[in-house]
């Protein structure tokens, strides 16, 4: 990609001196900590909570339990899934007290909050409250879950089913299936990830008696997203809540939903007059913060004797834990369900979604959240029917990609997509990583004893949905006729600062510096969506440019007058109004110093659209390389190529992509998260168990890209947030499995840990030996 | 209670502070030197990287008392006035930053693995950026940041 | 982390005597793996005794036919110094494969080996080499030192002040790290010294133990592919859901071969 914008970033600077702004780094006068006292038990009837101890430590203030969030009077977790059943019932949503009432169902649950003088103090005295346990059976699995004989987790939640849904046509994929010539059947995982951005969660809440209001510092993935579900948790008027967003220390959905802690520190502090501050430690962080990903996926691919796709079906069993959050359920069903056909023209589907709870933590929206299960299982069953039928993979997927002249291709489920070049793609993409070429790397690897492997995933995504039905933007000028932007996204990351100040600067004409973008900032009266779902360039930045362009506008008639001209008689470019003969001239920045102080500034402004999804979508190719005597996998060579429409800075849209690749590759090779069967006990509860990518995992991305400008927002921009998460982990899978096919592996399930490849591969080759002997 | 006295980013602090307090929660709660995080609990992260007597220590693994009669330098104190050090320059020159979280303990492992090894080799790299997590950025700006910096530094 | 009171010692004799008189206490050096135990709340202890900065526990140095290391020298400092280096390059090796940069930075020899954590790396050395604990009390041989998981001959309150390492004819470690940790999911160092080869295996036991059936396949000649027939019996190794005990038994195997090959190279 091209070095259109210099890599630094406008919120570079304060973050690489120390003087980023996170959600720990806030105090008020007075503030008073928090802990949080958490079950150790994954299910259990709480017979009782002795807090006694807890209360006589010098310099607790109060202890609060579950009846404090009975007794607080608030309402139940908000949902965003408004998909119904086939008898038109919705998803079943389980009560969830901020603090655990009468019953936990996961280990780390909220059973109690300790506050005190000191974050320590707190904390030992969390250690000193008594809880008598009596526990009930536990399950871990989603599909066990779902057996008639499993332990039920809420009396409202019959066999543990929060929703089945389903899309397509069942009896048109069963006639197709019927006249398959080939059928090839899977079932995969998309095992349960802990999200872990790096900043810990944390919140700081004061309630202000006179006014009703509370004031809240907290981590967040925007104001309004996370101000209407405090407001639906609590009950308390979105009028009454003052969110304070600053930095924020990366995302990934784990912030997308409300917490209930949230809810505790807010009954505390109204209850002791007092700011409270609770900053988790990494522990509490994996034992509670929302989980990803858990997804079980069967497939079934159905073709005809030419290697045409005729069906497909899907049956998703989606483990959502214990409670279900805000965007859980909604991104893991419909995120996949608008992709239920890939890339490829596939006549007839059906797939059924059923949402699960177990003791475990519960689930939200992780990087791509439903979008990289669905293209994982797509672009497994084409790789094992071209293996099935022995047709190239490229080829395969070649006869059966949506062509060029079928866009706008509305699919057989949700999607509609918008203009793409696949087999563009593959093939820019197949040069790229020299496919041809591969046969001799795999025999050079070969001789150093090494298992290589190369994998290839032609994917697309629905992005940038978003979950509000319009996004709005405000300029407005300060005082001193300053231009300043305000979005009610949020940047946790991915450097709204540089990239929407950049969008109105180039429209107007005007130099970035001139351009201060104010995200989610109190007191604005706009709506939009939260910076989520890969949505916020492709929504809030649009609007970015309707913004700047409505503001040309706005400013002419007053430019006019300035010039003592009439509005038609002035030109506007580069940043000034100017007569058309050029003979007088005021630039746009000028005229907004001159009316400064004036309120409103004549030049203020709302924009607003409604942008729609967009459909990046690209090709993916991974070496891998299998050293058989440990199971350990390395990624020798990645090579992308993608469609993310109109690239507005490279250098953060290449940054998105690889940090996408690298969390996949986490995915695919290292992170597990394991809850004990029997106990529900987490066993990989810190980055001790927990194996996060390092430097090295993913050395380099040799990046392509190969765009069609998206036409349906006027940036021509493609929501790439997720890209590189839906797409590495069918590459790097599939680039493992095809290391080890030779030694007669068919099948490989996610985590590929270095134990698990080498039991797998043992196995392979123990019936060789015993042969060869 | 304890007493300690220390040098931080040149300046000399002198503090009576619980005897369990972390050298990371002196610097932020008593001196009010937040650029210096917590990311978790079992010295794995690495976001609380700090100089003490010139190497990189985890400062949450690390008792303030421990520290008393040395000289730390935070992130903070690596800009000399408007002149950002090589190490940070590079980091917003190769977008080796996305939340920002991680950086300031990226940038101080950087810059100490630079002064032991002023040519690292990418292997060299990683093995000295093993007590640093990242989740944003795939590591790989970082990998290029730390060339970068290498280079202007010689 | 629990209240406890700090003390730093001023001389050795100063820490013996505080231990003695907190039976509570905790000695500490680097606090590389006593610090996060605290923090997990963990353990409680009364005191921590300090004795990281004592000068009686530094200082390396080549006596005779032994490099000796004093029990607070860090792992930075015996990974880069020239002396152990040219006396015992193995040793520096993996010094340098302890944790991460800031890890070396700050824990020590004495720390880690004290500490016996069944995945710690030096162990496997002490006991390879066949070096000689030396405390504030007496010396112990390696092979009494290691008591299994988490367990030495240590009384309470004995520290351990330097560490004799006899200077091998030449020696190996390789290691397979933890994916999250770092620590030796199995590590294997050879050494070729006067009183034969000793070969010691870390982190795929409850314990450093000596792999006698490599020793004696070594006895019989130390040369490529003499442990490649090996049968590394996976009975009594630890098991997890990072790693099967065949895996870990494979994973010696592996280990030690390529530990082999570098000691051979």
């Amino acid at each position: 990609m091209s070095e259109k914008h210099a890599a630094n970033r406008r919120e570079d600077l304060r973050l690489i001196t120390g003087r980023g702004r996170y959600s720990s780094d806030n105090n008020l006068p007075g503030q008073l900590h928090a802990s949080f006292l958490r079950c150790d038990c994954a299910h259990a009837e709480i017979v009782a909570i002795d807090t006694a101890p807890a209360l006589k430590r010098p310099g607790v203030v109060a202890v609060f339990t579950g009846e404090d969030a009975i007794a607080a009077g608030y309402k139940n977790f908000p949902n965003l899934m408004t998909f119904t059943n086939k008898a038109g019932a919705g998803i079943l949503q389980p009560e969830r007290p901020v603090l655990a009432h009468g019953r936990v169902r996961f280990v780390g649950e909220t059973v109690a909050m300790v506050v005190a003088e000191s974050a320590a103090i707190a904390q030992d005295a969390v250690a000193d409250i008594r809880v008598e346990y009596r526990d009930l059976p536990t399950v871990v699995d989603a599909e066990d879950a779902l057996k008639p004989a499993a332990p039920l987790l809420h009396t409202s939640v019959p066999g543990n089913l929060t929703l089945e849904w389903d899309t397509g046509d069942a009896a048109a994929v069963a006639q197709a299936f019927k006249q398959a010539a080939h059928v090839t059947k899977l079932k995969v995982v998309s095992p349960r990830v802990v999200p872990s951005p790096m900043e810990p969660r944390a919140a700081l809440i004061s309630y202000e008696a006179a006014s009703g209001c509370y004031d809240v510092y907290t981590n967040s993935q925007g104001i309004g997203m996370l101000r209407w579900q405090i407001s639906a948790l609590t009950g308390v008027p979105e009028d009454k809540l003052r969110l304070h967003l600053h930095d924020v220390g990366g995302s990934f959905g784990q912030r997308s939903a409300v917490y209930p802690e949230h809810g505790a520190l807010m009954i505390a502090s109204k209850k002791l007059g007092r700011p409270i501050k609770w900053v988790a430690t990494r522990s509490e962080c994996f034992l509670s913060d929302s989980h990803g990903r858990g997804i079980v996926m069967g497939g079934e691919l159905a073709l005809d004797r030419d290697g045409k796709f005729l069906a497909a079906r899907y049956d998703f069993v989606v483990d959502m834990g214990a409670y279900l959050t805000t965007t859980g359920p909604a991104s893991h069903v419909r995120n996949p369900a608008i992709c239920t056909t890939g890339v490829y023209k596939i006549p007839a589907l059906y797939a059924n979604f059923r949402v699960a709870l177990t003791n475990t933590a519960p689930i939200a929206a992780y990087r791509g959240a439903g979008r990289p299960d669905i293209a994982y299982v797509i672009e497994r069953l084409v790789d094992q029917a071209a293996c099935e039928l022995k047709i190239d993979r490229a080829e395969l997927r070649r006869r059966n990609f949506i062509p060029l002249d079928a866009f706008p291709y509305k699919t057989p489920t949700l999607g509609t997509y918008e203009a793409s070049d696949f087999n563009g793609c593959l093939t820019k993409a197949l040069k790229a990583a020299d496919w041809d070429g591969f046969p001799q790397r795999r025999e050079a690897a070969r001789k150093r004893g090494k298992l290589r492997g190369i994998g290839l995933s032609t994917v697309i995504e629905g992005t940038a949905a978003g979950f509000q039905p319009k996004d709005q933007i405000a300029i407005e000028f300060d005082a001193d006729g300053r231009l300043e932007v305000f979005t009610v996204a949020l940047s946790q990351g991915q450097g709204h600062e540089t990239t929407f100040a950049q969008i109105v600067a180039d429209t107007l004409g005007i130099a970035a510096e001139s351009v201060t973008l104010r995200q989610s900032v109190h007191g604005k009266n706009i709506v939009g969506n939260h910076t989520g779902g890969s949505r916020s360039l492709v929504g809030a930045g649009s609007v970015c440019k309707i913004a700047a362009q409505k503001l040309i506008e706005q400013a002419r008639p007053l430019a006019a007058e300035a010039l003592e001209l009439e509005p038609s008689q002035v030109d506007y470019a580069n940043g000034a109004y100017r007569s058309r003969d050029g003979a007088k001239s005021i630039d746009l920045l000028e005229l907004a110093k001159q009316h400064a102080g004036a309120s409103p500034h004549p030049l203020n402004l709302i924009a607003e659209a409604s942008v729609a999804a967009t459909f990046p979508n690209g090709c993916h190719i991974a070496e891998v390389e299998i050293d058989p005597e440990t199971g350990v996998s390395e990624i020798a060579a990645y090579t992308a190529c993608d469609d993310c429409g109109t690239v507005i800075n490279h250098a953060i849209v290449e940054g998105q992509m690889h940090g996408g690749v690298a969390m996949g590759a986490g995915q695919v090779f290292g992170e597990q998260t394991v809850y004990d069967k029997s106990s529900g006990q987490l066993l990989s509860g810190s980055f001790s168990d927990y194996a996060m990518p390092r430097a090295g995992w993913v050395r380099d991305i040799h990046m392509n890209d190969h765009p069609l400008i998206s036409k349906v927002n006027v940036l021509g921009a493609k929501g790439v947030g997720e890209s590189g998460c839906t797409a590495s982990l069918s590459t790097l899978v599939t680039a493992a499995l095809d290391a080890v096919r030779p030694l007669g592996i068919e099948h490989l399930d996610m985590p590929l840990t270095a134990s698990r490849m080498w039991q797998m591969i043992q196995q392979a080759q123990q019936p060789q030996q015993a042969k060869a002997k | 209670m304890t007493k300690i006295e220390l040098t931080v980013n040149g300046t000399r602090h002198a503090r009576e502070v619980e005897d369990r307090t972390l050298l990371v929660d002196l610097l932020r709660d008593h001196l009010g030197l937040t650029g210096t995080h917590v990311g978790c609990d079992t010295s794995q992260c690495g976001c609380c990287t700090v100089h003490l007597d010139g190497r990189a220590v985890k400062s949450c693994t690390m008792l303030a008392a421990q520290a008393d009669g040395a000289s730390i330098v935070t992130i903070e104190g690596m800009a000399k006035g408007d002149k950002l050090h090589p190490v940070q320059q590079a980091f917003t020159d190769c977008h080796a930053l996305q939340c920002g979280f991680c950086t300031p303990g990226m940038i101080m492992a950087t810059a100490a693995l630079l002064k032991d090894n002023p040519n690292p080799t990418d292997e060299e790299i990683y093995h000295g950026l093993e007590g640093n997590l990242c989740r944003c950025t795939g590591y790989i700006n970082i990998v290029k940041a730390v060339k970068q910096a290498a280079q202007t530094m010689k | 982390m629990f209240q406890f009171n700090y003390l730093k010692a001023k001389s050795l004799a100063d820490a013996a005597a505080l231990a003695k008189a907190n039976p509570d206490a905790k000695l500490m050096s680097g606090g590389m793996t006593l610090l996060p135990t605290l923090k997990q709340g963990l353990a409680q202890p009364s005191h921590l005794i300090d004795i990281g900065g004592l000068s009686e526990l530094s200082g390396i140095e080549v006596k005779g036919n032994t490099l000796v290391i004093g029990a607070a020298t860090r792992h930075y400092d015996v990974a880069s110094s020239a002396v152990v280096r040219k006396a015992i390059p193995a040793l520096a090796y993996l010094a340098n494969q302890i944790g991460d940069p800031q890890v070396r930075n700050r824990g020590t020899l004495g720390g880690s080996v004290a500490n016996n954590d069944p995945a710690a790396d030096y162990p496997s050395a002490v006991l390879a080499l066949n070096a000689t604990i030396v405390t504030n009390q007496r010396e112990i041989a390696a092979d009494d030192f290691f008591q299994g998981m988490f367990a030495t001959a240590l009384e309470e309150g004995e520290i351990v002040v330097r560490i004799v390492f006899p200077l091998p004819k030449r020696a190996a470690y390789e290691k397979f790290p933890h994916p999250a940790s770092g620590y030796a999911m199995a590590g294997v160092f050879i050494a070729d010294t006067a009183a034969g080869v000793r070969v010691a295996v870390t982190g795929a036991g409850p314990g450093v133990f000596r792999w006698s059936d490599a020793e004696a396949a070594l006895a019989r000649g130390l040369k490529a592919g003499a442990l490649d027939a090996l049968h590394v019996d996976a009975t009594d190794l630890n098991e997890d859901f990072h790693a099967t005990r065949e895996y870990r038994a494979n994973l010696v195997q592996v280990m030690g071969k390529r530990a082999l090959h570098k000691l051979l190279a």
